[in-house]
């Protein structure tokens, strides 16, 4: 909507971090994902952003696609496993929990700061019309 | 050869009248242009009244994706309805201002 364009950015730019918060409880639900060897690993999800409109009117973000990371994984030594080849080793994802939870918080921050520019627009455009109102 | 005698010319119907538009007789009249802006931002704030009911059923059904979408869109509506409100009462005041003039 042409008339409240802060509103509508910021919108936008809620539906990425909703997008990447995803992707971060996909890849921590698939922590302990193993596969064989001879399958590639569960590969960790990123989402890339894409800026809508830039230096144009109006702007904002988008995701463009999802990138995924590396398919080798870590072969872990754990004979025992029903999944385990002739020598032993299973295929886990090659996903860094500390690093996931890190843009976790991230996410979560970018996603409410985003919620805050519409509250706060919407406290400004209130303001304007509220001029000579009494 | 006979040839046929020419008909009769038929008396003309009379002019369908077109339909006026109720919103604009509705508006007060300060001037033309201000009449039809404020028509334009009636008919828009009926669009984004639609949008919102649609984005509230898709809520309460749970197809809806994005939780914020609705939350967002039912602010715009909210923000466009106090608008196009305040216009109208200030519409309202300038004019009765008008007609209160002694003549």
């Amino acid at each position: 909507m042409p008339l409240f364009d802060a509103i509508s950015i910021a919108g936008s730019g809620v539906d990425v971090y909703r997008s990447w918060l995803d992707a971060v409880s996909d890849n921590l639900a698939n922590l302990d994902t193993a596969r064989p060897t001879n399958q590639p690993a569960f590969q960790a999800r990123y989402i890339v952003a894409q800026s809508v409109n830039y230096g144009g009117s109006g702007g904002g973000a988008m995701v463009a696609r999802a990138a995924f990371g590396d398919a080798k994984g870590v072969l872990v030594y754990s004979p025992n496993s029903p999944l385990a080849d002739a020598k032993g080793y299973v295929r886990y994802p090659d996903i860094d929990e500390g690093e996931q939870m890190t843009q976790l918080i991230m996410a979560q921050r970018g996603y409410q700061a985003n919620l805050a520019v519409v509250s706060r627009a919407q406290a400004a455009y209130m303001a304007a019309i509220n001029v000579g109102r009494s | 050869m006979t040839v046929g005698a020419i008909g009769a010319i038929g008396a003309l119907s009379g002019v369908t009248p077109i339909a006026a538009n109720a919103l604009t007789a509705a508006t007060p009249a300060a001037s033309g242009g201000f009449a039809d802006a404020l028509t334009k931002g009636v008919d828009s704030l009926q669009a984004t009244q639609s949008n919102v009911d649609s984005l509230a059923v898709k809520a309460a059904t749970g197809d809806l994706t994005d939780v914020h979408d609705y939350t967002i869109a039912a602010t715009q509506a909210s923000l466009m309805t106090e608008l196009t409100v305040t216009l109208r009462n200030k519409a309202l005041d300038a004019f009765n201002e008008i007609m209160r003039m002694p003549i």
